[in-house]
């Protein structure tokens, strides 16, 4: 990259000499402009990626009404022993909270019961979410989290009563 | 012949010696040395490449501190820039402003935080006499907010921020979190082993 270019030579010349067509290539201020570019780059480098998720305050089923048959209100509970699924008038056995040896909930239960629900109501979208008083905000971030990431982007989020 | 420095004179077979001809004595050695541009040349091509890769052109939304650790996500939208309300364990901000302590709100039993209410519907009118003034229509009041929260604080203040916020006009909340690295499924890890 740096130093001599090998240069092509070409059919000798109308004199009959060969013309060298070897240059050197200044890099001074190439390096002057990497230098300038890495300590620009530096200085407005984002080391922490962040990120948001978007979350309503209303929830329940769409709007539309076309989709009223197509959808129903889906409700989780969530306490910090148990998270409890509502679809509907049914409601699904209570998905006990066990936590890893960082103390992040297992959501695999979760993740499976959303995709049975998904499987039924393909249009299904919306869910609510229900926390105690009680509930980390690590955790509802992790269940908002992998609901979206489970095919339901519109999670709405309220206290949960009783 | 040539006019030659006084000192000592090797013959010319010593003078080709490679001991004899370099070490003579009152010789000055030459002392420039040619410096390796092409690995330096390559080192800041890689560098520039990584951080050009690494740039974000929204650069720093959030103000990080030490006292709030954001929770991670994975399926998560890029943030924008809008109010953000911080929640430490300790205390609550607004741009800045404290607002109260967090022991203090966890122990009243009302629903909402008057001075964030307070805060936020200065900030709304803020932001709607400046837009007015510019008769821009872009600018319209959207009602987003960033909850910066600590991911130890618990919903019960969370829930009291969140309705601090949309009786103050701010409907659209956001929650900052940390982006984490999707987790590789079963068949992924799998492709990966090589198996």
């Amino acid at each position: 990259m740096a130093g001599g270019m090998g240069g092509a030579e070409l059919g000798p010349s109308s004199s009959g000499k060969k013309k060298p067509l070897d240059t050197t290539i200044n890099l001074v201020p190439f390096i002057d402009l990497m230098a300038v570019t890495i300590s620009f780059l530096i200085m407005t480098a984002v080391w922490t990626q962040i990120g948001r998720l978007q979350v309503s305050s209303s929830g329940g089923p769409s709007d539309n009404p076309d989709d009223n048959d197509k959808t129903i209100p889906l409700t989780l509970l969530i306490t910090d022993k148990e998270l409890k699924l509502t679809a509907g008038t049914s409601t699904f056995d209570p998905i006990p909270v066990i936590r890893d040896a960082k103390g992040r909930i297992d959501l695999t239960r979760l993740q499976m019961r959303i995709k049975e629900v998904r499987t039924n109501l393909p249009e299904q979208a919306a869910i609510t979410l229900q926390p105690e008083d009680n509930v980390r905000y690590e955790d509802l971030v992790r269940i908002i989290d992998e609901c979206i990431g489970s095919g339901l982007p519109n999670v709405s989020v309220a206290a949960a009563i009783g | 012949m040539a006019i030659q420095v006084p000192g000592k004179r090797f013959g010319k077979r010593l003078q080709r010696s490679r001991v004899f001809g370099k070490g003579k004595l009152n010789a000055k050695r030459v002392m420039t040395a040619d410096l390796l541009i092409t690995p330096m040349v390559d080192m800041f091509v890689i560098i520039v490449l990584f951080l050009i890769a690494n740039f974000s052109a929204t650069g720093d939304v959030l103000n990080i501190t030490k006292d709030i650790r954001l929770p991670e996500a994975v399926n998560v939208k890029d943030i924008e820039l809008v109010p953000v309300v911080m929640i430490s364990n300790e205390q609550v901000l607004v741009s800045g402003t404290v607002i109260g302590r967090v022991e203090d709100l966890s122990r009243e039993d009302y629903l909402n935080i008057p001075a964030l209410e307070e805060k936020l519907r200065d900030m709304k009118k803020q932001y709607e006499d400046l837009h007015a003034l510019a008769n821009e229509e872009s600018g319209k009041f959207k009602g987003d907010v960033n909850i910066q929260g600590d991911k130890d604080i618990q919903y019960k203040i969370l829930k009291r921020v969140m309705y601090s916020c949309m009786t103050a006009g701010y409907n659209n909340i956001n929650f900052a979190t940390q982006t984490a690295s999707a987790p590789k499924t079963g068949e992924q890890q799998a492709s990966v082993r090589g198996l």
